[in-house]
């Protein structure tokens, strides 16, 4: 089910309702019905890889309960082996299976071997990867007994697969999440209301920002030969706003509504365009999943705490592997390679002393060009853009005939949200519309906001960028 | 306590909507006013089709009839009044909605339908612009639900507010307000000359082969429904694939031979100018290679209307 869809607005109403004037009485019918709820959310898409997460969600549980009851270390392991195995089996197969074969065939190709393998028609589950790593977080974190696992199964499995945030994130700790499936959610007005107020700023990311500039971006990135360098220029810097509107919309989304249910989620996104360095930017954008990354994979291989050159390597390797998450293709390893070589360099290079707009301006170019990686459907498709933009300008591209002014609507869009977030970011405490003590002033704006989802967004029931990792 | 926290909510709630909803109305209104009060560009067409427009030949299709037919000349050859219906970028699904909306108003004595000869394939882009209706969306409900539906199952519920009556037009809206777009009678002339390539893609005799796609039976039902709209109102239709410039082999092309066959079964003249000689290799009577300019139009358009003269087609005049 998509945010973005008329079953989702018919969905959410129902579950609210019932959940606090329904069952309200009790935690655990509060939630069982979150997880039918979220199993219906999911199986909306399709029920059958319902049973993915019902036995990633046991594995898990069982795993989690012998943890606690033993001291032994091999049997630890072991039952640390098992949730690995079974978590990042299931992402291994369902996405990089045909990767993986491709791969092999190409690398024996190269030395004259040529095999003829079995490729898998393969459909991949939506938000695999987010539940998975939620999930795999659970079982190392008892492991390393940060974290006493539960016997409420219910709890657990709602923990799961809670909807708001089972198909893109954030992709949750156990620590923060779980704990609130334990105790009693009191419905509390200011929560509500901040709920509301981040969906409406979501769905204002996701259908003005993101799908006015998703229009220009794919009639360039899907036509490359017809376009130049000034084309793709422009289509760049629209999908980084495309891109960051998408995402983020969706995490609002996602806060907002567990909001509803009286759930608070972990931040995601830190106005990421306005990062200094890409340290930084790395630090504001998709913040589950780079701490995730940084806790799991970064620190175990020793973080920075090592020798340079192996700090260095550490580096590296995490976003090498964090672009093979985003996508079984080498432009997404290409992608995370280019971001581990910029944090390199700005350790190697650059000093940690007060940073300006150009900083803010290099960042984002050098973000944006390693998006071309990220976006392009090939990688000869983002090695010709490259080529061209330098080679080749042409002629910018605005647009066929009377939709010549299309792309005026997405620039609009960036101007306003670009116009907020520089407010949040430099001058957040000059005055404020929505913390404003006048509710009139409050509730106009957001409702202002409402009118400008409804009079620039596009409605056509669009995909999140995020649900294809 | 509890309690006491949903009433706050209901009560924000209940305060929020009817600030919206006040900020729907006279924000809404303004640009519905905005809309409708446009003189020029492509919703001051399409508004003026459906609601005023009341000729004896009406032009419906894509640019290429947009660009192609020019009333004045049809009306001088044929002694008819004559209006060029055409919109850029829209293809059969649009222009069969827009011909049931003109239609419930007016009755033309001749349809010319300029057809493009992939209609028949299955195309995203197919569904493009039938977002260009939802101004019109509660006038024409009936004809515009089932269109507008293919691209969101929200459209009754969207629609509620006044914002989304006009989503996606007040850029459109300003630019022509400052910077009004010329049309005649609808027809929107193309200038310049197509440059000779100095190395042909396709050189004399050798024909370009369009690439076959796959039948969509939805859009072979619209062309149906297109046809059965002005029958029903015995109107008087001509099918015209127009001129392109280089010579193009389209015999193994289904979509055509599909509207070809549909034309044929209906009794409907049905002109295929693709390859005429007329146009073949004359890059002067061309603005791009599927563009006729406005010398080339003119050509067309008198082309067209000694093709229904000499065929004694219609006896439109007495009609």
């Amino acid at each position: 089910m998509l945010f973005n869809s008329l079953d989702f607005a018919i969905f959410l109403p129902i579950v609210f309702i019932l959940y606090w004037f329904v069952v309200n009485k009790s935690i655990k019918n509060q939630n069982i019905l979150l997880l039918i709820a979220s199993y219906v959310f999911y199986g909306w898409w399709d029920w059958r890889f319902l049973s993915l997460i019902v036995f990633s969600s046991l594995v898990d549980y069982i795993v989690g309960l012998r943890l606690s009851k033993t001291d032994v270390k091999r049997k630890r392991q072991f039952l640390l082996f098992i949730s690995v195995f079974v978590n990042i089996g299931f992402l291994g197969f369902f996405k990089y299976y045909n990767f993986f074969l491709d791969s092999f065939v190409s690398a024996f190709s190269l030395f004259g071997h040529d095999i003829n393998p079995h490729g898998l028609n393969i459909i991949l589950p939506v938000g695999i990867s987010f539940y998975t790593f939620q999930t795999l977080s659970y079982s190392i974190d008892i492991y390393k007994k940060k974290f006493a696992p539960t016997d409420d199964i219910i709890a657990f499995f709602a923990f799961v697969s809670f909807f708001p945030q089972l198909v893109a994130g954030p992709i949750e700790r156990a620590s923060n999440l779980l704990p609130q499936f334990l105790n009693a959610r009191k419905y509390d007005n200011a929560l509500f209301s901040f709920g509301v107020k981040q969906i409406l700023w979501g769905y204002f990311l996701k259908v003005v920002v993101a799908d006015r500039a998703g229009i220009y971006v794919d009639a360039v990135f899907n036509n490359v030969h017809n376009h130049g360098g000034l084309s793709f220029l422009a289509a760049i810097v629209f999908f980084a706003f495309q891109v960051y509107g998408d995402f983020a919309g969706y995490s609002y989304i996602a806060i907002g509504t567990a909001k509803l249910f009286g759930f608070r989620l972990m931040r995601n996104f830190n106005r990421p365009n306005f990062a200094a360095s890409c340290g930084e930017f790395w630090k504001r954008w998709h913040i589950s999943l780079s701490t995730w990354f940084r806790d799991y994979l970064y620190i175990p291989l020793g973080g920075n705490r090592v020798k340079k050159p192996r700090w260095l390597f550490n580096i590296f390797i995490t976003f090498v592997i964090s672009g093979l998450w985003h996508g079984a293709d080498w432009t997404f390893v290409i992608w995370g390679g280019l971001n581990g070589i910029y944090l390199i360099v700005e350790i190697l290079l650059v000093g940690k002393g007060k940073k300006g707009w150009y900083n803010v301006l290099i960042t984002f170019i050098l973000i944006n060009f390693s998006r071309i990686f990220f976006r392009g459907n090939s990688l000869s498709d983002s090695l010709y853009i490259i080529k061209t933009i330098f080679t080749n300008p042409g002629k910018l591209y605005i647009g066929f005939g009377d939709d010549v002014i299309a792309p005026v609507y997405a620039v609009i869009a960036i101007i306003l949200l670009l116009i907020v977030e520089a407010k949040k970011e430099y001058f957040n405490s000059l005055f404020t519309v929505s913390h404003n003590k006048s509710e009139l002033v409050r509730m106009s704006a957001y409702a202002m906001l409402a009118f400008i989802i409804l009079f620039l967004g596009v409605f056509g029931d669009n995909q999140f960028i995020y649900f294809q990792f | 306590m509890v309690k006491n926290e949903y009433k706050i909510s209901a009560i924000k709630l209940a305060k929020f909507v009817l600030i919206f909803l006040a900020i729907d109305f006279i924000f809404g209104f303004a640009a519905k006013q905005l809309f409708f009060s446009q003189k020029t560009g492509k919703y001051a067409r399409i508004t003026y089709s459906i609601e005023e427009a009341s000729p004896d030949i009406l032009i419906f299709g894509s640019s290429l009839a947009n660009r192609h037919y020019v009333p004045e000349v049809i009306e001088k050859g044929l002694g008819l009044t004559c209006y060029n219906a055409g919109v850029q970028g829209r293809g059969l699904i649009f222009h069969t909605a827009l011909e049931k909306m003109i239609l419930e108003r007016a009755t033309p004595k001749l349809i010319i339908l300029n057809v493009n000869q992939n209609w028949m394939y299955k195309s995203e882009t197919a569904y493009d612009g039938l977002n260009d209706f939802v101004p019109y969306y509660w006038d024409y409900r009936k004809i515009l639900k089932p269109l507008l539906s293919l691209n969101t199952k929200m459209i009754d519920y969207t629609l509620l507010f006044q914002a989304y009556q006009t989503n996606s037009t007040i850029v459109h809206a300003i630019k022509y307000f400052f910077s009004p777009q010329i049309d005649y009678k609808g027809y929107r002339p193309m200038y310049g000359q197509m440059m000779p390539p100095e190395t042909p893609v396709s050189s004399k005799g050798q024909k370009e082969i369009p690439e076959v796609g796959e039948l969509d039976t939805d859009f072979i039902e619209t062309l149906k429904s297109f046809i059965a709209s002005a029958q029903a109102k015995n109107i008087d239709l001509i099918f015209v694939v127009a001129p392109l410039v280089e010579e193009v082999d389209f015999s193994k092309s289904t979509s055509l031979i599909v509207m070809k066959t549909i034309a044929a079964r209906e009794s409907i003249p049905f002109f295929d100018f693709s390859n005429d000689t007329t146009y073949k290799y004359k890059y002067d009577l061309f603005a791009d290679p599927n563009h006729l300019n406005n010398q080339g139009a003119h050509i067309f358009s008198q082309a067209m209307v000694d093709s229904i003269k000499v065929d004694s087609l219609f006896d439109l005049a007495h009609r």
